[in-house]
């Protein structure tokens, strides 16, 4: 026992000395924060984004970062929980001073902690919380992930509209994401003229889905969406293969996580999702993708992308708007909200970004499927007013 | 840093709240209970559910949660008439996973999976003790204390009273205490509500307090942290539940208070919080401080030497 | 036929996934219902036992699996992942009984319950420091297309779960009723001390113990592999499941704990299936019959009520 606390203390340390320092040449500038669920069952989610903020922030102290000060990031874990967020913000807020965060990762821990930022001037941009209230909660909150409603309303028109799909079965899990997306959906193909067949529920941490799956396949459904984390997602193919579902899968951003394509092998394939549009014409997103590829050996998943683009826009943000003055630098954080609001199509590796308002992303959705192991754009959309319009 | 403390001592309050709860029926009735967090959140959504629908008070939706919750407390503490030991925690855990999946699924009153996030701020002598302020920090740190101190203080008078004899006795033998004339049934129900609300109390503080809460919160691992804070501390012994409560939350916090939180991978933080747990235990098994036993022989002793001279 | 206004072919194939999540369940449980029998206490480490048991068999299968190889090879090196993990997992079994609640074993009854809570975070946290927090994909010894039996899908994985489950259940009973070891852990598990009267070495049998219960976890845990991948807090929700079948049927009861696993199992998939409402409320159905199965059988379903005397 002793000798295992030893090893504990020395790779403490170790890690301690391993990832401490900001960087060699430059002073120490201003700071960062990253907030999501690093421990606990949706870990993994956390980790694929804060690497991707690693990565951004990187980059900035490369390139010598701001006359000569460089940038921080701050990783907090609030293993997706209200009650672990309050305490980070604060530390992030009142020790760290950080001037941005990116996070929460989930939608309910953002909107738990969003007070605190917009009270603290820190501007906030959440890579992944879609739940629609999330923008008003101030002004220093943003998101450059598409919400909920923009997401389903897209998804569900292009399904009953334009795949002409006549039947739904919709199996989601009992989170924030999953459900509101599923409701959502629901509500939209209703009022295009879709029928919802079945509409079922499991728990998070569920891996089981036969019972459900098995009350969809009696109900025949011609189509099922399935909006959830891949983990999930995984599950669903494999079970809904064998129980001999025949109905086309569809999903969203959730998965895009390239671990599906390992966890669900040519099950994946075929399966039609909605995501950012990815910009035809630009190649931020491959560059961002081998070069996240090549540091962290693994692939980042779409809520990644936005991770990143969200850290560059505050790093871009802080270059517009910070002074130097008598050698010390000096950030105003009400200028800096409003360069960050100032946000027009924005070049991310995400896709074009552009906040509206109240801080909320405008972008287009694209129609992404799975081929042949590959994640592939087969169409883009952008809604106007209530219509769908195709964009080439 | 003032404020971050603040925020640690706010939570510490709010569970050495529940653990001062859950401690008179594990620690000084015997009843070994794993669902005190499934009180916390019927105080927790009470608390938001009435102040948004009825536009009430905190104050007074706080001492309803506390009444709620002890309803529950009533409803769980009639199997305890049946069950013995393990046999009634696993009862109780299933009793706080129920709460925990009925609040998940009924979407239309607790808003399922989303949690309630507009929870209107709390009043305190019309200064309004809203979670993003710096200013209402050290008045929430105040009055959770307050209320702490006082459940404290209400759990001594009662355990220093009849009840608090007969409640030991129903712990060292609940046959021999039947026996004696103990109502047991009467005292145990009794316990369990009690614990039950001050269970609901420190949820509707957290529910004030956060302003926000969603229902992955109160989970079987809340219900265990709690019960450790009793454990750790030393069972039957409201002082050293308040000691656990403090320990153990500032052991999960350790990393982030000493800034090393962002420096070491988080799974270490949780690792050396679980190396904590496992040390404290092996050295010091009955708690930190322990049961304070009123030794009756040296009291008894002392009165006839008093009387003597 | 209809029951309950649902189709009696589906309601057979509820019941087979039913028994198969049961299995699982059951073959965990006799962990939990071992230990408790014989040291009086909850294993709460049980669970993440199994996790490790189940990365020691996907490091040592997906290290040397090659399709290519053909598919004895393949089932070869699937029961050599399975030994491996039996062992690696009641090495650990062992191990964290004499380093965390043998200095334990007279101190106050929740003391060891704290001290296993302590192991299982650490062991979780470990193994997601180390192994990485995403989940893993066990690939199936053998072609897992599904069987067709009329409308009745069932997997080759499955029919292996119910086999194996079936197989150690029966193993372990016999190994306990009619070997000797089996009567030792029988009398230590009645009376500790005069056990040891009669020459019985205790520590070894409580070592034997958990030994054969990590390793029953191991069993469980590649199977759930199979079945539901690799990943740090696998054996988290399913040991808690576990828990409370173990003590459904009876907590130190070998037989309880198998039928408690398959009851649970049951319960989950049918009790919202014939109550007709979303699935999401499985656990409020399933836990509510548990507690009344409880107040009706205060001490498990297959164990005698014993009434307490002075």
């Amino acid at each position: 026992m002793k000798k295992l606390l030893v090893v504990i203390f020395s790779l403490m340390l170790l890690s301690f000395f391993a990832c401490g320092k900001p960087s060699d040449t430059l002073k120490p500038g201003f700071k960062i924060g990253f907030m999501g669920p690093l421990t606990g069952d949706d870990a993994n989610y956390g980790k694929l984004m804060s690497q991707a903020s690693k990565i951004a922030i990187e980059e900035f102290n490369e390139k010598g970062g701001f006359r000569g000060f460089g940038a921080e990031l701050i990783v907090e874990d609030t293993q997706g929980r209200v009650e672990k967020g309050n305490p980070a913000i604060e530390k992030l807020a009142g020790v760290d001073k950080v001037i941005g965060i990116i996070g929460d990762v989930f939608s309910t821990v953002s909107l738990a902690v969003a007070p605190k930022a917009e009270a603290a001037k820190i501007v906030m941009i959440s890579p992944s919380s879609t739940h629609k209230d999330l923008p008003d909660k101030g002004k220093f909150i943003f998101r450059d992930v598409i919400n909920d409603d923009l997401q389903a309303v897209v998804f569900a028109k292009y399904l009953a509209n334009v795949e002409k799909v006549k039947t739904l079965a919709i199996l989601y899990i009992k989170n924030d994401y999953s459900q509101a997306l599923a409701k959502a959906v629901q509500d939209q193909y209703e009022k295009e003229g879709g029928k919802v067949v079945a509409s079922e529920t499991g728990l998070q941490g569920d891996k089981d889905f036969k019972t459900q799956l098995t009350k969809i396949k009696s109900k025949n459904p011609e189509a099922l969406y399935i909006p959830n984390y891949v983990a999930e997602i995984a599950q669903i193919l494999e079970q809904a293969k064998q129980l001999g579902i025949n109905a086309k899968i569809y999903s969203a951003d959730g998965f895009s996580q390239p671990q599906i394509l390992e966890l669900a092998g040519s099950l994946a394939n075929g399966v039609i999702y909605t995501q950012i549009a990815e910009q035809p014409a630009s190649n931020a997103r491959k560059t961002f993708e081998a070069k996240y590829e090549k540091k962290w050996g693994e692939k980042p998943d779409a809520f990644s992308l936005n991770a990143y683009d969200g850290t560059n826009i505050i790093l871009n943000s802080v270059v517009a708007t910070a002074e130097v003055i008598d050698g010390n630098l000096k950030i105003d954080r009400d200028k800096l909200r409003d360069e960050v609001a100032k946000t027009k199509n924005y070049d991310g590796a995400s896709g074009k970004i552009t906040f509206t308002e109240n801080g909320d992303l405008v972008a287009n959705i694209g129609i992404y499927t799975v081929e042949n192991q590959k994640f592939k754009q087969i169409r883009m959309f952008k809604l106007e007013g209530q219509k769908l319009v195709e964009l080439k | 840093m003032e404020n971050f403390i603040f925020v640690i001592l706010i939570y510490t309050g709010i569970y050495a709240i529940a653990a001062l709860g859950l401690n008179l029926v594990v620690g000084y009735t015997g009843l070994l209970s794993l669902c005190q967090a499934g009180f916390i959140a019927i105080g927790a959504y009470t608390t938001a559910i009435i102040m948004n629908a009825f536009n009430t008070g905190f104050w007074e939706s706080m001492l309803l949660s506390g009444l709620v919750a002890a309803l529950f407390g009533f409803i769980i503490g009639m199997p305890t008439l049946r069950l013995r030991g393990d046999y009634l925690a696993i009862a109780t855990l299933g009793f706080g996973e129920i709460v925990q999946n009925v609040i998940m699924n009924w979407d239309s009153v607790t808003n399922g999976p989303m949690g309630i996030h507009s929870i209107p701020e709390p009043k305190l002598f019309g200064m309004a003790l809203s979670a993003s302020s710096d200013q209402a920090k050290p008045l929430w740190v105040l009055t959770i204390w307050i209320i702490a101190a006082l459940s404290y203080y209400l759990i001594r008078r009662l355990i220093r009273s009849r009840v608090g004899r007969a409640l030991e006795a129903i712990r060292e033998d609940e046959i021999a205490a039947s026996s004696m004339g103990i109502n047991t049934a009467k005292y145990k129900v009794g316990v369990f509500i009690a614990g039950a609300s001050l269970g609901g109390i420190a949820g509707s503080l957290y529910a004030g307090y956060s302003q926000a809460i969603a229902p992955l919160t109160f989970n079987f691992m809340m219900s265990i942290m709690i019960l450790c804070m009793v454990v750790l501390g030393g069972l039957g012994n409201s002082f050293a539940t308040v000691i656990g409560a403090i320990i153990i939350t500032i052991a999960s916090e350790l990393p982030r208070l000493i800034g090393i939180s962002h420096r070491i991978p988080p799974q270490l933080n949780q690792v050396l919080f679980g190396c904590i747990l496992v040390f404290m235990m092996i050295y010091r098994p009955q708690g930190i401080i322990g049961r304070i036993k009123l030794n009756y022989a040296k009291i008894l002793k002392e009165e006839i030497l008093h009387t003597e001279k | 036929m209809n029951f309950f206004n649902i189709p009696s072919n589906e309601l057979l194939q509820h019941l087979i996934n039913g028994l198969t999540l049961g299995a699982i369940y059951s073959l965990i449980a006799l962990g939990y219902t071992m230990v408790y029998g014989i040291l009086k206490f909850i294993n709460f480490a049980h669970g993440e036992i199994l996790m490790i048991g189940a990365y020691a068999a996907y490091y040592f299968y997906s290290f040397l699996y090659d399709p290519a190889k053909g598919s004895s090879f393949i089932m070869a090196i699937f029961i050599a992942a399975l030994l491996i993990a039996m062992f690696a997992s009641a090495a650990l079994g062992v191990l964290i009984e004499r380093f965390a609640y043998k200095p334990l074993r007279k101190a106050p009854r929740l003391a060891p319950l704290l001290s296993a809570i302590g192991v299982s975070i650490i062991l979780a946290n470990l193994a997601a420091l180390f192994f990485g927090t995403k989940s893993r994909k066990f690939e199936y010894p053998f072609d897992n297309t599904i069987i067709q039996i009329g409308s009745l899908n069932i997997t080759p994985n499955q029919v292996m779960i119910l086999g194996v489950g079936f197989v150690m259940m029966v193993s372990l009973k016999l190994f306990i009723d009619k070997t000797k070891l089996g009567k030792a852990m029988r009398a230590t598990s009645q009376n500790q001390p005069v056990a040891s009267l009669m020459g019985i070495n205790i520590n070894r049998i409580i070592s034997l113990t958990f030994a054969i219960g990590s390793a029953l976890a191991a069993v469980a845990g590649v199977l759930m592999a199979l079945e539901f991948k690799v990943y740090p807090t696998m054996g988290t929700m399913a040991g808690l499941k576990a828990f409370i079948a173990a003590v459904v049927g009876g907590i130190g009861n070998i037989n309880g704990a198998m039928v408690g696993g398959i009851i649970l199992g049951l319960l989950e998939t049918f009790g919202v299936v014939i109550l007709g409402i979303p699935q999401g409320l499985k656990d409020t159905i399933a836990f509510t019959v548990l507690i009344l199965i409880l107040l009706f059988r205060p001490s498990g379903i297959l164990l005698k009520n014993i009434k307490e005397k002075v």
